[in-house]
């Protein structure tokens, strides 16, 4: 395999002479394309229009909202796919597995146990602080860095690390695949909600200014990117623990057929 | 100028790192080097005044990170050395 890696390297060699970097845009550069009409505005008008102090923020939920809405999706879809995958069953794993079911050997705990971490540290210190800083992350992502996907990926760090670090606990804590999916989902349905509130309140789609609620305009505008903000934290935390639970069936499976 | 030269150390370590993770036997060692991988390019968003995706970064790297080292379990961790 590795005498096979030296071909990409040595194409890469000889091809390398002949890029002009000239063409590309040095980093900073004010003059280059996109410097030059969309930036200012943004950087301009991101107040103004958007009543939001982080300009990222800004840009990601407010100017371009259509981008974001198809990113959840997609990540929606990836989960869903890796899900699909994992789950499927070779037909000869199934027939080995009834022959060796058998012998039934010993039974593997579902995950790799760490010993050296107290269970009631984690329990009592580590998942709560971990939470409160997601939830921090969520609703002040208007103003300072951070925001929905940072949120949802701390949420689902946190089901990780519940799940390797405690595998037998009780299963009020465990969410199962099926259920942790439409969670996923969920998320990208308040965000679409969002979008069709503008439309009743006289807008286009995902126009905050139009939210059909008694509010002035800068709250209309805090009101629909936190609503935003909170269908990508529920769509990416449940696409996290999606994954995690097919890998976990998945790694259990295999076990068995050793 | 300093950033700019701050950046090209980090991308020499980039590129390192990269080599290190190909060329390793043990894949156990290549999660690791990996998750070295995301913290420079993390540092890197840092130095390019992008601290929103340096954050992102940071957690799917450990996230990414972990899940790997689970389904290392699943395979056999070494490749076929040559001495034996």
């Amino acid at each position: 395999m590795k005498k096979y890696l030296i071909i990409p390297l040595l194409i890469m060699l000889i091809v390398l002479p002949f890029v002009f970097f000239d063409v590309l845009p040095s980093i900073g550069d004010m003059k280059s394309a996109p410097n030059t009409h969309v930036s200012d505005y943004y950087i301009e008008n991101s107040i103004k229009d958007a009543y939001s102090e982080n300009m990222v923020t800004a840009v990601i939920v407010d100017f371009r909202a259509f981008d974001t809405l198809l990113e959840t999706t997609v990540m929606f879809l990836a989960g869903i796919s890796v899900m699909i995958i994992l789950a499927s069953r070779p037909r000869a794993a199934q027939r080995m597995r009834s022959t060796l079911d058998a012998k039934k050997s010993k039974i593997k705990s579902i995950a790799p146990v760490f010993k050296t971490i107290n269970k009631d540290v984690m329990i009592t210190i580590i998942e709560p602080i971990i939470l409160i800083y997601a939830l921090y992350v969520l609703f002040h992502g208007e103003i300072s860095l951070g925001g929905g996907f940072q949120a949802g990926a701390l949420i689902g760090m946190v089901y990780l690390l519940d799940v390797l670090v405690i595998p037998d606990r009780h299963n009020l804590y465990r969410m199962s695949k099926s259920n942790s999916a439409m969670i996923a989902g969920l998320g990208t349905f308040i965000y679409c909600l969002c979008g069709i509130l503008t439309l009743i309140g006289g807008g286009i789609f995902l126009e905050y200014s139009n939210l059909p609620l008694p509010l002035t305009e800068a709250m209309k505008h805090s009101m629909g990117i936190l609503m935003v903000e909170i269908g990508v934290t529920v769509g990416v935390a449940g696409t996290i623990i999606t994954i995690i639970n097919s890998i976990m069936e998945r790694v259990r499976f295999d076990d068995d057929n050793y | 100028m300093h950033t700019l030269l701050l950046q090209a150390i980090l991308l020499l370590i980039l590129i390192a790192i990269t080599l290190s993770i190909i060329f390793s036997d043990d894949l156990m060692a290549s999660v690791i080097i990996y998750c070295a991988f995301s913290f420079i390019t993390m540092l890197l968003y840092i130095v390019m005044g992008a601290p929103d995706v340096a954050f992102t970064e940071a957690v799917i790297g450990v996230i990414s990170t972990i899940i790997f080292i689970m389904l290392l379990r699943t395979i056999k961790r070494k490749t076929k050395s040559k001495k034996k």
